[in-house]
């Protein structure tokens, strides 16, 4: 603001000194305006300010220079036509195109792109990080859903976050599989509970909501371990769910009441990061004892928002 | 008779039935009857040489025939979804070892599809 200030006094001196020595500075006065009107566009007060400290330019040359000298009406500095003398244009010129103006803009020009690559280049690392962990190589299993617990609570895939959830796809008139499976998720459990703390959420989301109500579920859950979630939902849920954890399923969707039928579905227990995102599939090729030191290990590599008070409690 | 203790008795064991008709999920109990009651089942098979109890006409007469007594018993203690499983599933069995021999006889080496695992 100082600066302006003084340019405009400086104007106004120059004004009072007439003289009849005119030079053309054209090899000056681009860089100048240039500026100057990027300082004034910088902020409407900063354009108020240059506004009413001008001082209108009145040509010697009469009208043939008059548009020049107008159109230059945003401009801090002295306008060319204004220089008389010699000296006048040195005073104009004493610092070069170097000011306080330039400066600042400098400054912030070279603060505002080094702000930005950094933010761009943390951001790049970012993604280049989670997906290197989550996608590249890997499918990607699991997404949102929005499923109700063997209590009849609302169950949705938000609650999952904060712990490491093993979900696995079944039902309760399996044959032969999943209660196989379902021992064994409660075996790899109680392993990684010892090892690691309660940070493991188990999950059963059931491929059969027609005949697997909450209850049905609770009753068939109990059996195997107390901690296993059952969820169940609507048919649309149930299925959107599946879809995401690219579980093949092949429920009926209209089921007669009293059928009897079996359900064909995928048998891997998935793994899932505190973040909700898919780890590792576990098949029937692993032993509960394998599955559980591979969950364990998995467990002890993470450093993210783990429900770290429950976890070497 | 003495290995299915309940069949003598007036409640029947294996999964019962809810309201509508539909076989309750069944229990740790119920399931360990119909397992119990398959094996013993096979095993008849096995005893008479028969591999296939479902899906042709002649194994189904020849299963009535010489294991209806255990086909039943069967049937009473498991979902009828799951007789037909388990029996389909005998056949599949049968034919999986029998591929995986003869892929062995010939030298060949049996590895079990694996998903990519981290190393």
């Amino acid at each position: 603001m100082k600066a302006i200030k003084s340019s405009s006094l400086l104007r106004l001196e120059l004004q009072g000194t007439r003289t009849s020595v005119r030079r053309t500075l054209s090899s000056h006065s681009p860089n100048t305006a240039v500026l100057s009107r990027t300082v004034a566009s910088g902020s409407a007060s900063h354009f108020r300010t240059l506004q009413s400290s001008s001082v209108p330019c009145r040509s010697p040359a009469g009208s043939l220079r008059k548009p020049f000298c107008q159109a230059r009406s945003f401009s801090n500095s002295t306008a060319r036509c204004k220089l008389r003398t010699i000296e006048q244009v040195k005073a104009r010129n004493k610092g070069g195109p170097f000011n306080l103006a330039a400066a600042l803009l400098f400054v912030a020009t070279g603060g505002a792109l080094y702000a930005y690559f950094t933010y761009e280049k943390q951001r790049m690392d970012r993604k280049r990080i989670a997906e290197e962990t989550k996608g590249i190589g890997k499918p990607k299993v699991g997404g949102p859903f929005d499923l109700v617990d063997h209590d009849g609570n609302r169950f949705t895939s938000d609650d999952m976050h904060g712990k490491y959830a093993l979900v696995y796809f079944g039902f309760t008139h399996c044959p032969d599989i999943c209660p196989d499976e379902l021992d064994k998720m409660a075996i790899m459990y109680d392993k990684v509970v010892e090892r690691c703390g309660k940070v493991l959420l188990p999950l059963m989301i059931t491929c059969d909501p027609a005949r697997d109500t909450p209850e049905v579920l609770k009753e068939y859950l109990k059996e195997f371990h107390p901690e296993i979630i059952g969820l169940t939902g609507e048919y649309e849920n149930i299925k959107q769910t599946c879809k995401a954890y690219r579980v093949y399923f092949s429920t009926p969707p209209n089921v007669k009441p009293g059928q009897d039928y079996l359900v064909d579905h995928s048998i891997y227990f998935y793994l899932m990061d505190p973040d909700g995102d898919f780890v590792e599939a576990i098949g029937r090729n692993f032993t509960a004892e394998q599955a559980a030191k591979l969950i364990g290990d998995h467990i002890k590599d993470w450093s993210g928002p783990l429900n770290k008070k429950d976890r070497w409690a | 008779m003495g290995w299915l203790p309940w069949v003598s008795s007036d409640t029947p064991g294996g999964p019962k039935k809810t309201s509508d008709g539909a076989f309750e999920a069944p229990n740790k109990t119920n399931r360990a009857k119909c397992y119990e009651a398959r094996d013993a089942f096979f095993e008849c098979l096995d005893r008479h040489n028969i591999l296939d109890s479902i899906n042709t006409k002649g194994g189904q007469a020849a299963a009535k025939q010489a294991c209806g007594i255990a086909d039943q018993e069967f049937e009473k203690n498991c979902a009828h979804s799951w007789v037909e499983y388990f029996k389909k599933q005998r056949v599949v069995n049968y034919q999986k070892e029998q591929t995986i021999r003869r892929i062995e006889a010939q030298g060949g080496e049996i590895v079990a599809p694996q998903l990519p695992t981290r190393s």
